[in-house]
């Protein structure tokens, strides 16, 4: 963000907006940075947990193992070697924080960071401090020649060690994984600064001024940044990309459903309205059957018909609106090659044998077995066994190929129980893409009735639909042969 | 009203059937011939009864009465005027219905007034049935942007200018009466000039012919 202001800035030719614009930026940065690298300490990285996060525990143990690596070779710097100068204790010290913060970085990056930053600063003024005990730091008073002559050897990438340098882009590797991009980046130019204020500091003490290891770390350094917010970069994408996919398959859900629910809404609102069109032809056919109809009565069918007339004209509104929801045109083949034509009357179980013997021609052993009482029930139970029967035998052949199919239809006194069963496929099956919107289907069908349904993988490899469809009391009276029944829609309240 | 109208009742629920009887009987010239109970059995009662109106549910189980519509007035020598009555007023029924041959289409809750004077009409030939279907219609095929099929088109050319503008206002809803009077001639004189309109395209009657005009597009619905 800083980065980009500074270079409009330079671009734009000191344009007021521009100046503006860094100037906030600018009165910002401390703000900014301490947003990032003082309150980040604290806290949990902010944003999504990322998926690596669950390696976290072998990341931990590679860490641990390079920290240990790094550690012997700090402490054999810092008290033997070029470093030479800190005692034993001091040298454990440091070197054991600065590997504790490679570790440290696997958990709080951000704290890692001030660890490490801490013991580069201890690590120079301890070197230097030492220097001077053991007389090997010439004063500046010694002149320009004595600083030449006394030269210490402090190591190529003074005033980072080597171990230090590669915990410091350890640190800021993770750092730039875990933390937006502008934490990151203030750590690197914190760093970079701070790295050469201490350079700064020894030379004055007498140290050689290295160019090309104060360019060289930098490089390190940056490197570590860029590629931890690449790796950064790609893994928010792809997390973003996972949450989309999930909207999209909810959606998708959600889709079915209402679709399908929409279907059930049209096929009982159809079969509402023919019943309502043969009310209305009743009323008016009513008086035609008395032998003197009185003028009440007739005032009282009339009534019967203008309130039928009206509700169709209500209901063929709502049709309307539920077919238009419709993908295809009402005339087209919505369940054409599946038992039920474009332009039949909604089903009822009368039609079972119908249904039956389509699937049968298409090669699929079935069997029927209707017990207990057969009666016409209420309109909406009888589509909507008609339909779980016809979805259950339409998925067995979708996803049973070979299996054989048994269809059991039990009429019990209260309600009517549906069982479709299918054996295990003869052959493996792709599981395909339509998968779950039937049993979406009989569950909405099911629901919509104050009904159960149970539908799942049977012990010998087949799968199993049972659906129990509440029917209220039994219609006393012989049933008229005509379907569908059109004196029992009270019945459809449980 | 020498002979009364003949009409086989086809539908597959019994209370209508049972109703539209009651009804149709009551009304004078009208008489019921029969019922059918689905579209095969329609077929079946057809010619054996030879009735001058069937009226036609469209849902029925078996054949649908939209292919048994198409099939009796395929038939040839058939003269049986069938009238599609339906509970759902769909622009796709009405366009199938006509299409299958079909000369008037009307909803099972008609009163039983509208409904005797659907089945006269549709009888007599001399008038389209309901103004509103004729609307339908119209916008039913200004809907498809489909040219006109060549053969149709040629057989336009065999009428007279004279019929041409006939079966344009046939097409537009106008019945006999009301042509005569546009065209400042006798009702005899339109009368004759329909019957050879319909035996020169070799249509059934004027609801044929008027979707025989949209179809060649010689009429272009009007505000579309």
């Amino acid at each position: 963000m800083l980065k980009v202001q500074l270079v409009g800035e330079n671009g734009a030719s000191a344009r007021a907006r521009a100046r503006k614009r860094l100037a906030a930026a600018v009165k910002g940065l401390p703000r900014a940075l301490r947003e990032d690298l003082v309150s980040g300490a604290v806290g949990p990285p902010p944003g999504e947990r990322p998926g690596w996060l669950i390696w976290q525990p072998a990341i931990v143990l590679v860490l641990g193992l390079g920290a240990l690596l790094l550690m012997i070779v700090t402490v054999n710097n810092l008290a033997f070697g070029v470093f030479r100068g800190s005692g034993m204790q001091l040298a454990l010290l440091l070197g054991g924080a600065q590997s504790l913060a490679l570790v440290v970085a696997a958990f709080r990056p951000v704290a890692a960071w001030w660890m490490a930053m801490a013991v580069m600063i201890a690590v120079v003024v301890v070197m230097e401090l030492a220097a001077v005990r053991e007389g090997r730091h010439p004063w500046p008073s010694g002149g320009p020649t004595a600083i030449m002559e006394s030269l210490v050897d402090r190591g190529g990438l003074y005033p980072w060690t080597g171990a230090g340098l590669a915990t410091q882009g350890g640190v800021l590797l993770l750092l730039a994984l875990r933390h937006r991009f502008r934490a990151a980046a203030g750590a690197l130019v914190v760093t970079v600064l701070v790295g050469l204020m201490c350079g700064a500091g020894a030379v004055r003490f007498g140290a050689p001024l290295q160019v090309s290891a104060i360019g060289l770390s930098t490089a390190v350094l940056t490197i570590a940044v860029v590629v931890g917010a690449a790796l950064r970069g790609r893994q928010v994408a792809r997390t973003e990309l996972v949450v989309q996919e999930g909207i999209t398959e909810e959606e998708r859900a959600r889709r079915a459903l209402l679709e399908e629910r929409n279907r059930i809404a049209r096929e009982l609102h159809d079969v509402v309205a023919h019943h309502m069109s043969v009310i209305s032809i009743q009323a008016q056919v009513a008086p035609h059957l008395a032998e003197n109809p009185s003028d009440a009565l007739k005032e009282n069918l009339g009534g019967i018909r203008a309130n039928a007339v009206e509700a169709l004209t209500e209901l063929r509104r709502v049709l309307g609106v539920l077919r238009s929801e419709e993908a295809p045109a009402y005339g087209a083949p919505e369940y054409a090659g599946d038992g039920t034509a474009p332009h039949a009357p909604q089903p009822t179980l009368d039609r079972l044998d119908e249904l039956v013997g389509n699937v049968r021609a298409a090669g699929v052993t079935v069997t029927t077995d209707v017990t207990g009482r057969q009666r016409p029930l209420s309109p909406g139970v009888e589509l909507s066994a008609f339909r779980i029967v016809q979805e259950a035998l339409s998925n067995a052949m979708r996803h049973a190929p070979g299996a054989r199919v048994a269809v059991a239809i039990a009429y019990r006194s209260a309600a009517l129980t549906v069982r479709v069963t299918n054996t295990a496929p003869d052959r493996p099956v792709a599981p395909s893409p339509g998968a779950g919107h039937g049993l979406l289907g009989m569950r909405e069908r099911t629901a919509m009735l104050g009904g159960e349904l149970a539908t799942g993988p049977t012990p010998d490899g087949g799968y199993e639909v049972t659906a129990i469809l509440p029917t209220g009391a039994p219609a006393p009276g012989p049933a008229p042969s005509a379907h569908p029944p059109t004196d029992s829609s009270e019945d459809t309240t449980p | 009203m020498t002979t009364p109208i003949r009409v086989l009742i086809a539908d597959d629920q019994v209370m209508v059937r049972q109703g539209f009887t009651v009804l149709l009987d009551a009304e004078p010239g009208i008489e019921v011939a029969g019922q059918a109970v689905d579209g095969l059995d329609a077929l079946d009662k057809a010619a054996e009864l030879a009735p001058d109106v069937v009226l036609m549910d469209i849902r029925m189980p078996g054949l649908d009465g939209i292919e048994a519509t198409r099939r009796l007035t395929e038939a040839a020598g058939s003269a049986v005027k069938v009238l599609v009555l339906t509970t759902f007023d769909l622009d796709e029924y009405v366009y199938e219905a006509l299409r299958a041959g079909a000369s008037g289409f009307l909803l099972k809750d008609a009163s039983a007034a509208e409904l005797a004077q659907a089945v006269r009409v549709v009888a007599a030939g001399d008038a389209l049935l309901a103004p509103n279907i004729t609307k339908r219609l119209i916008a039913e095929f200004s809907r498809m942007t489909a040219a006109p099929r060549a053969p149709l088109k040629d057989r336009v050319g065999e009428l007279t200018e004279r019929e041409t503008e006939v079966l344009s206002l046939i097409a537009q809803g106008l019945s006999n009466a009301e042509i005569a009077g546009r065209l400042v001639v006798a009702e005899q004189t339109v009368k004759t000039h329909v019957s050879r309109i319909l035996v020169k395209l070799g249509l059934r009657d004027r609801t044929q012919a008027a979707v025989f005009a949209y179809e060649t597009g010689l009429v272009r619905p009007a505000g579309y």
